[in-house]
């Protein structure tokens, strides 16, 4: 009588949790589904204009069409090669550099207040000097995806140096360590959350201004179409190349982030 | 044949315009033979850690030199295998990459770094965590990743700053025989600093004590304890005998220095 009652209890707790675990998405879902319903009803009703907001299944459509006139891929195509031009760079660089600034106290003194004021900048002031700089071509636009990327990603490498415990560069020099092998076995590996978490920020910084510098001076790229189709009057194509560029940062944000549990399992708990 | 001889070492701490200098170690003598556990007991501030880390030189002296087997220490290395109170393993290696460290840093080749790691892993009894990460084990279970990392290096000194202190008391006591049942196979020379009394004549062959501020040697005692040494040799008569020569020792030089508490802030004054 007793073991049943307990075994029911027991059931109990273990339903609601797996109630919880789809609880979560499920309401996201049905929140989506929902506004895209309503959007599609305001939309193809003309409720509100549709050359305004569109609607989803314009849109979809919209999509499919400027796919197969190719003028979709070959635009996102260069868009996202100015990206990977400009992004890796700045990858590298960002890491050496912050390394560097963490590591030398005069350097730091030397550029720590420029670092400070170019953060808070809008990169996409920058356009026009840089075109004076690079021209109208693509060099412009992957020194601005370079520029925009490299300034979180030194500044948090830098802060992740500082942020390495004595206690890790203690072991390695303990065992007799030069000054290579500790950057190598304890600062850069300690460092490495940080320098992920500044490589994220730098996605999205730079995705703002590439597609910024397309706006203003460019013949092709994501940029570039949004520029044309924003004289046309309509809306849906306007949201193609939104949704292509949230989702390429998305999928950025993402790939990392499963890169890192990978790399830094021991993020989980310390 | 003595195996590390520390002769007239002194460290002072200079502070610069308007602080005060701390003299953190003064004219400190001692000699450890080959093989031999020696421990060094001491109130808070003593600079009994400062003294293991010039040993092994991560600090420099002020004056004075350390030798070991006829060299004299310039450099850290690992012929002189620190455990740390706070453990200091890598929190991103699993166990066996964290026993493999100082493998590396020795210039083992990669081949035979994993069996020498897995031989000491087995050798502290965690052989079947090391797939692990740090956080993942207990207290007691990372400092036996702390011994078999410095452990694995074969050194010729082992030295332990209070490796037992960040640990409950009963997980303390067991540590410290598991590790004199490791020591008794290899008898390796260990350094071994405590600010437990008991723990410091359990362990030792000798236990030297120090006072504070600044750091000196006031006496050395050998402990003439029969090995191998159980639990329950706490509460006899020799042992408890020792325990009150060094405690008699220690509330004198405290007394004298002012308090537990005056030492302790020399200690944080020095960093």
């Amino acid at each position: 009588m007793t073991l049943l009652r307990a075994q029911v209890s027991a059931a109990r707790p273990r339903r609601r949790a797996s109630f919880a675990r789809i609880e979560r998405p499920l309401i996201g879902v049905l929140a989506v589904a929902a506004f895209l319903a309503a959007w599609q009803i305001v939309g193809s009703r003309e409720i509100i204009r549709s050359d305004l907001i569109s609607y989803p299944s314009e849109i979809v459509a919209t999509f499919i069409e400027m796919s197969r006139s190719g003028e979709l891929g070959a635009n996102v195509t260069v868009t996202l090669i100015e990206f990977v031009e400009g992004f890796i760079p700045a990858c590298l660089f960002g890491v050496a550099a912050g390394l560097a600034l963490a590591l030398s106290r005069r350097l730091r003194y030397l550029v720590a207040p420029l670092f400070a004021a170019l953060y808070s900048a809008p990169m996409i002031a920058f356009v026009p000097v840089i075109v004076v700089w690079f021209g109208v071509g693509r060099e412009s636009k992957i020194t601005m995806v370079f520029l925009a990327a490299v300034i979180p990603i030194i500044i948090n490498t830098a802060a992740g140096v500082n942020e390495v415990s004595e206690a890790w560069i203690r072991a390695v020099r303990a065992f007799g360590a030069g000054r290579r092998q500790i950057i190598a076995k304890a600062i850069l590996p300690g460092a490495f959350p940080a320098v992920m978490a500044g490589i994220r920020l730098g996605i999205g910084r730079s995705i703002v201004s590439l597609v910024a510098a397309e706006m203003y001076v460019s013949i092709f790229g994501i940029g570039r179409l949004i520029q044309v189709y924003s004289n046309s009057g309509k809306a849906a194509p306007i949201f193609v190349l939104v949704g292509i560029i949230s989702t390429f940062g998305l999928v950025c944000v993402n790939a990392l982030r499963t890169l890192e549990a990978r790399l830094a399992p021991w993020r989980g708990g310390r | 044949m003595s195996h590390l001889v520390v002769d007239g070492l002194r460290l002072l701490y200079e502070q610069g315009a308007g602080g005060e200098d701390f003299l953190a170690l003064d004219d400190v003598n001692f000699a450890i033979g080959d093989g031999e556990f020696v421990t060094i007991v001491g109130p808070s501030g003593c600079g009994k850690s400062t003294l293991l880390m010039l040993i092994a030189a991560l600090l420099r002296p002020s004056a004075g030199s350390i030798r070991l087997n006829g060299r004299a220490v310039a450099t850290p290395g690992w012929d002189r295998a620190l455990v740390f109170q706070d453990f200091a393993l890598l929190p991103w290696r699993t166990v066996l990459k964290n026993v493999e460290l100082g493998l590396e840093l020795k210039g083992v080749a990669p081949s035979a770094r994993q069996e020498i790691a897995r031989r000491h892993l087995q050798m502290v009894g965690l052989r079947a965590f090391e797939r692990h990460f740090p956080h993942q084990l207990s207290g007691g279970m990372r400092q036996r990743v702390g011994i078999a990392r410095a452990l694995s290096v074969e050194p010729e000194i082992l030295l332990m700053d209070e490796p037992f202190g960040a640990l409950d008391a009963q997980i303390r006591q067991v540590m410290g025989s598991e590790l004199l049942r490791i020591w008794e196979r290899d008898r390796k020379t260990i350094l071994f600093v405590t600010h437990d009394i008991d723990e410091a004549i359990y362990l030792a062959d000798r236990v030297i004590v120090m006072s504070a501020s600044p750091g000196r040697v006031v006496r050395e005692i050998r402990i003439a304890l029969e090995r191998p040494r159980r639990l329950e040799i706490r509460n006899r008569p020799d042992f408890t005998a020792y325990r009150q020569e060094i405690w008699d020792l220690l509330e004198e030089q405290v007394r004298s220095s002012g308090s537990w508490e005056e030492a302790d802030d020399a200690a944080s004054r020095a960093g």
